[in-house]
């Protein structure tokens, strides 16, 4: 079990010596139960830092976002920023869940509650890191990776588009999954129009021959070509977080076009998306092994 | 899936390499071999350049089947185009399969220069393979009146 003072403490310690200039948390939320990020800049703010099951949200998200922000910036804040890593291990018994309510302890099982992307968590530890709470369980699986991805795939191919299209059909394209990513960072994102930069600069022939891959209506073929899209240029780079399928609002199994793709580079190219920081990426690199019997 | 019919002509769109599938494809018109005008080809630069968007946006826009055509292995222009573009083609292969295209629709092949005869051999083979899936109507654009 993790103690939050501890974390509270240390994040406290580290604003006021200025380590860190800012620590990327969690708080309890204004809405219900949820807890929400939080950036806390101000020492006497530690104290709202919350770590429970609620704490779901992928905060290196906000790395991410720090670091386009500073690139804007003429002159950089000095100093790192610390972030609170969400682990798949919270509230964990061996196998069970728990929590306690007014009425007394309660148990559930991890199976019933927990979603695919933790029970098939390869590394619930981070890899990179300066300080952690908590012991490591790594080796704690509690299925097999790719199991979703597996069950899926034993359907032939016809079952599989009847769940597809019905997935594609429901997308509405509000880009909650791109929002949420880690890994998304264009500015100018190739299946969204609206993000090519239009400056006074801008010429009108600039502006008419961009080219616009799909169209901005939310149909069916549009949003294949969107979620394909992005299934392919996470290929190799998708750590499998799962944050796209938790925030999208029409449950498409989003995660699983990029279990897909992570497979293949694990199997047929033997390539470990995450393994190595500045290491070459999966689709700039080759093998003379690669697999070639599919061209004619 | 849309019933074989009888009168229905394949779209194809195929991505040729400069520098060998799109000269093998010069060989087979001069070499007056028969083979299927169903083939759309664009000429790319080399098959390492062929985006999956490619593939997806020729579907999207009503192509019932892709024919990427490039280099053999160990004879790019660009000495290792053809080796970047197999593992993309794999991929976008892949991901195509597990939504549940027919894996006959999209199709890599590599001709030189020199293989007329196999460039038509690898169209027909394609052509008559699209035929008999059909229409391709899972990705593409349905325009509204």
């Amino acid at each position: 079990m993790i103690n939050i003072q501890d974390i509270r403490d240390t994040a406290r310690d580290m604003l006021a010596k200025g380590e860190a200039r800012m620590v990327i948390g969690y708080r309890r939320g204004t809405r219900g139960m949820l807890a929400e990020p939080a950036f806390i800049t101000d020492p006497a703010q530690a104290d709202d830092l919350v770590w429970d099951p609620t704490c779901f949200n992928n905060l290196s998200l906000y790395l991410v976002h720090d670091k386009k922000f500073l690139a804007h910036m003429r002159e950089n804040p000095k100093g790192p920023l610390a972030v609170q890593q969400r682990r798949s291990a919270a509230a964990f018994d061996g196998d069970d869940f728990v929590f306690t309510t007014a009425a007394g302890e309660k148990r559930l099982a991890a199976r019933e509650v927990m979603a695919d992307r933790c029970l098939e968590c390869r590394a619930p530890y981070p890899k990179e890191h300066n300080l952690v709470f908590g012991e490591d369980k790594t080796g704690r699986q509690l299925e097999a990776p790719f199991a979703a991805l597996e069950r899926f795939e034993a359907q032939d191919a016809g079952q599989r588009w009847d769940a597809w299209s019905q997935h594609f059909d429901r997308c509405m394209r509000c880009f909650a999954c791109r929002s949420v990513c880690p890994m998304c960072y264009c500015d100018e994102c190739v299946v969204d129009s609206i993000t090519f930069p239009v400056t006074a600069g801008t010429t009108a022939e600039e502006k008419a021959t961009r080219i616009k891959w799909i169209e901005r209506s939310a149909t069916r073929s549009e949003n294949i070509t969107y979620l394909m899209t992005r299934a392919m240029h996470l290929a190799g780079r998708c750590t499998d977080c799962g944050e796209c399928e938790r925030a999208c609002p029409v449950n498409v199994p989003i995660r699983m076009l990029n279990n897909k793709m992570e497979r293949e580079a694990r199997e047929k190219f033997g390539f470990e998306p995450g393994a190595s920081i500045g290491g070459p990426s999966l689709v700039a690199t080759f093998l003379d092994s690669d697999p070639g019997q599919f061209i004619r | 899936m849309s019933e074989p019919q009888a009168d229905f002509e394949p779209k194809i769109v195929a991505f040729l390499c400069k520098w060998c599938s799109s000269a093998g494809s010069d060989l087979a018109g001069v070499s007056r071999i028969q083979y299927p005008a169903n083939a759309t080809p664009i000429t790319i630069p080399c098959t390492g350049a062929v985006s999956p968007m490619y593939i997806l946006s020729a579907f999207n826009k009503g192509a019932d089947g892709v024919l990427v055509s490039g280099c053999h292995i160990g004879d790019c222009h660009y000495i290792e185009g053809n080796y970047l573009a197999r593992r993309k083609m794999h991929l976008t292969m892949e991901l195509l399969k597990f939504i549940g295209l027919e894996p006959n629709r999209f199709r890599m092949s590599w001709v030189s220069a020199a293989e007329g005869a196999k460039f038509a051999q690898v169209v027909t083979e394609f052509v008559d393979d699209v035929r008999k899936l059909g229409p391709q109507d899972k990705l593409r654009k349905v325009v509204s009146q």
